[in-house]
């Protein structure tokens, strides 16, 4: 495997630019690290996750499904580059492996696909996290992962588009393993998961009262960044706008911690409480997903516990959960 | 429910409203509109009783509508709409005789008419409900060698409300049916001679064999809990009952999310689910 | 793709984001900014869809001009020329005190500084104001008497540093949401809420202590509770001796107001006005936070003088965690008041009554003879419209007809005028009955600072290019100057208005955009070398000595008698601002309150035979309007509630045009209505 400098990594991806569309981690003036292209501003490799939703270049906040002109629907189509999405983590890539699942399933989402098809994504991961912290190597879910042991990055591919990726790599070092990275992300810490699970078993088995969701709903300002951020969040509107002569379709960012998600033309509302909201957005993803999708579908980026602005991400809400409802009754009979 | 073996892949691209030409716009009652479509390219819609279509308005935006007919009438689709969005009132106010207006699907789950074959139907229909349950009541009309005993029991608000009233007048008309209809109140500017009452008064006389009988109900939402006691009264089991449920939706194909009732999608594993399946699910009656 | 770091344009929180441009060069979204000190990558939803109505359709692209009754469109030349000739001629007609520009609260400082230059250099007259008018005039006016400067005393960043909120007339979570959810945060982990509000609020489920008080009897509660707290010893003496002046005059007036006298006039019971005294008092960290439940009232300026009288009476002053802390509605409000956008003021608050102020702007702007009289208000200008007296009007970003109270008035006043100039992005029911409308760019589209409620002067920066032949309202402003025949407004960009202002501007003398890269400055920052002043009145307060200016109860200006027997009490909702020319365009924020509405409890409803969700009528002695009733024990008994965004179903059709006598302020908070629920 290869193994590149951080400056090797950063001419190889402007080297790719000609091919691809690079989106990568780059540095923003404030300090906000979003997935961009290479002259938006400085590429910034290190640093863990980056804060925007990470399946953004693929399932955009804003994105015209058609424009109607004359008798004549244009329909979106494919990007003309194709994409190469850089510095997923392994929880990002994990969240892309479901969405694409999702949007492939029963009826395939094409707009989706106008971006996700033919593209390529890395994965950085290793001893380049936030603050020097390690990040969990992926192992799959990706084309290709740029493994960092500190001061260089192993080229480590998954897939025939990975291997050619990395075949166009810069000659580095050669590494033949990473066995010992391999086994410090294996020995990294998995308490939120466990919470996860746990919470996961509680909401499945209906152990959670709808007073606890009130309770949470209660401290819920509906500012939606949860769902905004969140990788597998999928939910969209869609919406016409007229511009003269033209008509335009566009899909748009959701949430379902918004009144007006459900509301039928009726007035009818299934969603119309505070707290069915609230249970909805962590029994969407710990319970209801586990059902159809035969998994959890957080990966726990943990992007909608810090953008919360009053403290109830997943992760915070999840403690809660097994808390107040797991100890002993989860040592009963039945588990 | 009555979905094909292998689901057909829509052909791509996924969001695009195939043009139909509207060919008829009749007046329901003083809120709903039956509008009849058919494909411009003259290709059949392949619909099956129970699905509903995503009708496109440009400008406006799409709506999810029950398909109000029968395959076997031929190769349109009856679309009785009642004017509650934005979308609803431009289709009322601009939709005239061979207008152009977008479709996508079919889509969703049918009524079973497999598993209902050789059996007693009950089809017990509220409100806008009437409309996806006329593609079922002219489906068992047309097929009619293929069921048992067929009732209909429907129930609107007052006799003006009701849908569909000249298909109301022939079926009660008709040998080959059952028709009851309520109304849960008769202003006395409306001619009506019918019973009064919400419509689980209409149960209680019935004489229904819960050996052979598949009862249908589709309505508001308040109408599904005191319909199925009256069911279960009459030993039903709950995997006899089929519902249509009613959900918002913004695609229709399982993508934008609003329709969902816990893991499930009411646009995909819907909106005609068996009783059995759902009733235990949250939100979901 | 690129991302521009900006501004929200809602509210005075001041949260910075990303807009993100596509390939296209249209906005397509928005990123949170996560080194923002006050955002901290956090969002409202009005912030997450901030980029939506930016693009939308119903942009103006194209000056209008009045035909033959109908507005067509027309070139920039002839509208420009037009507006400047019109204000001129009227001017020479009736003279200089004929006209008046209204400036806006939405647009930067640098834009506010220029409108109330062309009104005092150019069109010689004090006549300029904007819609703090209606907002916090009281606080700029009672916070100026009482503690020397009329704003926010602390930052932001002190709610994490309070252990007690007395949240009164705010319903922060829903109008200030990222400081409203940090409350809860710190209430979370043990601090102590209070809510003076009759609306059971999202605060209020999770307070302490709710005090649902009849609306309009603030001054009683608070001149109670003061009564407690120095009747049982539980005051800051030695702030109180080293700090303030007049502290009899509080005390002899507060001596009057037992709580169970309080209790009569406010509807609570005098035991739950000693708890919140003593909860009060017993904080050592006590941070006021109040908006326009306080100020909108006939006695707005009173209220505000009690809060401040509260606070110095318990040394909840001066520190990190306490303070008087108003919340200002509006992206820019506190930077246009700052501005000089009112009718007394040059910016930096310098009177225009003072012979030296005068002088200094004289010699800065190269005129002669600026007015000495103070002008008027903007509700007093719809009533000298109204009158005849007023004669043209410019408005720059706002929307009286539906802002101001009972615009059934405000319309009869603007259609009596001879000339009519708006200046809008969207074309708004104002817009519609001018001779004139010029098309504006929104934030996204232009260069320069907002001043959020914090006193944070930051970087307001163009992401995308002008809608249409949409012009920067800096620049338009300009033009008018240019064309009325005065050549000192000439700026290549707003930096350079940034250096004129700094110039003439004590409190904003060390601004400059070199320093605006990052997070901000908070004002008073005198010097280029000056780090900002998170905290106001540290060690001694902006006039010297506090002052205690007590003030006795008056009862608002309509009360609910046998024909209209409820509270009408006006606001905001969470997913729409002011007049919703921008959220009703925003697909998500139009979609989750689609119809005007309003709150009416579960009791009234239930012996009026109201439906939730019916519609339904409401009125009062103004008008009468169609709306859907909500019913929700967010409403108390007698008292109704409706937002003010609709303008098919105008809450300010039914508003009292019943000012405070210092503030001019109008009475949004009480009028007297009924309800009709006849279809």
């Amino acid at each position: 495997m290869k193994s590149l400098t951080l400056q090797q990594v950063q001419d190889f991806l402007r080297s790719l630019t000609s091919d691809y569309d690079v989106q990568a981690p780059i540095a923003l003036p404030d300090g906000t690290r979003v997935l961009g292209r290479l002259d938006e501003g400085p590429l910034a490799i290190p640093g863990g996750r980056v804060d925007s939703k990470p399946t953004s270049p693929f399932f955009p906040q804003l994105d015209r499904i058609f424009a109607y002109r004359r008798g004549s629907i244009a329909m979106q189509q494919p990007v003309e580059k194709p994409l190469l999405v850089v510095g997923l983590t392994a929880e990002d890539a994990d969240a892309l492996t479901f969405i694409d699942e999702f949007f492939a399933a029963e009826y395939r989402d094409d707009v989706y696909f106008n971006k996700r098809d033919r593209s390529a994504v890395i994965v950085v991961s290793g001893r380049c996290g936030k603050d020097g912290g390690f990040l969990k190597i992926a192992g799959g879910d990706c084309d290709l992962e740029f493994v960092c042991d500190g001061e260089r990055y192993v080229l480590v591919p998954y897939t025939e588009a990975g291997k050619r990726l990395a075949h166009r790599a810069p000659e580095g070092d050669e590494v033949s393993s990473i066995a010992d990275l391999q086994a410090e992300s294996d020995a990294l810490p998995d308490d939120d998961r466990q919470v996860l699970e746990r919470a996961s078993r509680l909401l499945q088995e209906d152990r959670v009262p709808e007073e606890f969701w009130a309770e949470i709903a209660d401290r819920c300002i509906a500012c939606t960044a949860c769902n905004l951020l969140c990788p597998t969040c999928t939910c969209f509107e869609v919406f016409d706008w007229t511009r003269g002569e033209q008509i335009e379709r566009y899909r748009l960012w959701d949430s379902c911690q918004l009144a007006g998600f459900m509301r039928e033309a009726s007035g009818h509302n299934p969603m119309g409480e505070e707290h069915v909201r609230t249970r909805r957005r962590i029994h969407h993803k710990l319970a209801a997903d586990r059902t159809r999708w035969g998994r959890i579908s957080c990966s726990l980026c943990g992007r909608c516990d810090d953008v919360c602005p009053s403290g109830i991400g997943i992760k915070a809400v999840t403690r809660e959960i097994v808390r107040r409802f797991g100890i002993e009754k989860e040592n009963g009979p039945e588990t | 429910m009555g979905r094909p073996p292998t689901r057909q892949q829509a052909p791509a691209p996924l969001y695009r409203p195939v043009p139909c030409t509207v060919q008829s716009v009749a007046d329901l009652t003083p809120t709903e509109k039956l509008f009849r479509l058919v494909r411009e390219d003259g290709r059949p819609f392949g619909h099956r009783p129970g699905q509903f279509v995503q009708v496109s308005m440009l400008g406006a935006g799409e709506a999810p509508i029950s398909v109000s007919s029968s395959p076997t009438r031929g190769p349109y689709l009856d679309l009785g709409v009642r004017r509650a969005g934005e979308l609803t009132g431009l289709m009322h106010e601009v939709l005239a005789p061979g207008a152009e207006v977008g479709i996508r699907g079919p889509f969703g789950t049918s009524f079973d008419t497999d598993a209902m074959r050789g059996g007693d139907v009950l089809l017990i229909a509220g409100g806008c409900g009437l409309a996806p349950m006329r593609a079922l009541i002219q489906y068992c009309e047309d097929r009619r060698d293929e069921f048992g005993n067929v009732t209909v029991l429907y129930g609107a608000r007052t006799p003006e409300d009701r849908l569909y009233k000249d298909d109301l007048a022939e079926w009660s008309r008709s040998p080959h049916l059952d028709c009851r209809c309520t109304v849960d109140e008769a202003p006395p500017d409306q001619q009506w001679d019918g019973n009064v009452g919400v419509i689980t008064t209409l149960m209680p006389p019935l004489e229904v064999d819960p050996q052979r009988t598949t009862a249908v109900i589709v309505g508001p939402p308040v109408m599904y809990r005191f319909v199925i006691s009256e069911l279960e009264a009459k030993r039903l089991r709950h995997d006899q009952v089929i519902v249509s449920l009613e959900r918002h939706m913004k695609c229709g194909v399982g993508k934008c999310g609003h329709c969902t009732i816990e893991h499930l999608y009411c646009c995909l594993d819907g909106p005609v689910f068996r009783l059995d399946e759902i009733i235990h699910l949250k939100g979901a009656i | 793709m690129k991302r521009v770091l900006t501004t929200c344009p809602y509210c005075g929180v001041g949260c910075n984001l990303y807009l993100v441009v596509g390939d296209d060069g249209r906005l397509v979204g928005v990123e949170p900014s996560v080194g923002h000190p006050v955002s901290r990558g956090q969002l409202c939803i009005k912030g997450w869809n901030a980029f939506h109505f930016v693009n939308h359709p119903d942009r103006l692209t194209h000056p209008l001009i009045r035909r033959g009754g109908r507005l067509v469109p027309a070139s920039w030349d002839e509208a420009l020329a037009l507006v400047a000739g019109r204000m001129r001629e009227i001017q020479d007609k009736h003279g200089p005190d004929s006209v008046a520009v209204f400036s806006s609260a939405k647009t930067t400082n640098e834009e506010n500084y220029l409108a109330m230059k062309l009104t005092r250099a150019v069109f010689k007259t004090n006549n300029v104001d904007h819609c703090a008018r209606l907002c916090h005039a009281s606080t700029v006016a009672g916070l100026a008497a009482t503690f020397g400067s009329g704003a926010m005393t602390n930052s932001i960043a002190c709610v994490e540093q309070a252990d007690l909120f007395f949240v009164i007339g705010s319903n922060t979570t829903e109008q200030h949401p990222i400081i409203g959810a940090r409350i809860i945060q710190v209430c979370q982990n043990g601090g102590k809420l209070m809510v003076a509000d009759n609306r059971k609020i999202r605060l209020a489920r999770l307070a302490d202590l709710h005090l649902r008080h009849r609306n309009g009897t603030d001054v009683a509660l608070l001149n109670a509770m003061m009564h407690v707290i120095i009747s049982e010893g539980l005051t800051d003496e030695e702030f109180i001796a080293s700090r303030t002046e007049r502290y009899e005059d509080l005390e002899r007036l507060v001596a009057h107001y037992p709580p169970a006298r309080a209790a009569r006039i406010t509807g609570l019971t005098p035991e739950e006005i000693a708890d919140a005294a003593r909860l009060f008092a017993s904080a050592d960290h006590a941070m006021i936070i109040y908006a326009m439940g306080i100020t909108q009232h006939t006695h707005g300026v009173d209220n505000v003088r009690s809060c401040a009288n509260l606070a110095m009476l318990t040394g909840n002053i001066g520190r990190p965690g306490t303070g008087v802390n108003p919340l200002r509605g509006q992206n820019n409000v506190q930077g246009a008041c700052d501005m000089g956008a009112l009718p007394d003021v040059y910016s930096g608050y310098q009177r225009v009554t003072d012979d030296a102020a005068r002088a200094k702007f004289q010699r800065a702007w190269g005129v002669r003879g600026l007015p000495r009289d103070v002008g008027i208000t903007s509700t007093a200008a719809i009533d000298a419209a109204a009158a005849g007296d007023l004669k043209a009007l410019y408005v720059i970003g706002e929307n009286p007809t539906l802002s101001h109270p009972d615009i059934r008035h405000v319309r009869t006043a603007l259609q009596n005028l001879e000339f009519l100039a708006v200046q809008d992005i969207f074309q708004t029911t104002t817009a519609d009955l001018a001779d004139v409308v010029l098309p504006a760019c929104s934030f996204a589209e232009k260069d320069g600072t907002f001043t959020s409620t914090e006193r944070r002067v930051q970087r307001v920066r163009r992401a995308v290019s002008p809608i249409g032949e949409s012009r920067p309202d800096w620049h338009i402003i300009c033009e008018i100057a240019s064309r009325a025949g005065y050549s000192g407004m000439q700026y290549d960009s707003p930096d350079a208005v940034m250096e004129e202002i700094a110039a003439l501007t004590p409190s904003y003398g060390g601004i400059s955009y070199s320093r605006l890269d990052g997070p901000g400055l908070q004002w008073p920052c005198p010097a280029a070398d000056h780090q900002g002043t998170p905290v106001l009145h540290v060690g001694k307060f902006a006039r010297g000595q506090g002052v205690f200016r007590p003030a006795d109860y008056r009862p608002p200006a309509e009360l609910p008698d046998d024909d209209y027997p409820f509270v009408l009490t006006t606001g905001r909702n969470y997913f729409h601002f002011h007049t919703g020319t921008m959220t009703r365009r925003s697909r998500l924020l139009h979609r989750e309150e689609r119809f005007p509405y309003v709150e009416i409890s579960p009791e009234d409803a239930r012996s009026l035979g109201i439906r939730d969700q019916q519609w339904i009528h409401v009125g009062t002695r103004r008008g009468e309007v169609r709306v859907q009733a909500r019913v929700t024990d967010t409403a108390m008994k007698g008292v109704l509630f409706m937002p003010f965004h609709y303008v098919e179903a105008a809450a300010n059709l039914l508003t009292i045009n019943a000012l405070d006598p210092e503030a001019e302020i109008p009475e949004f908070k009480v009028c007297a209505a009924r309800v009709r629920s006849t279809p």
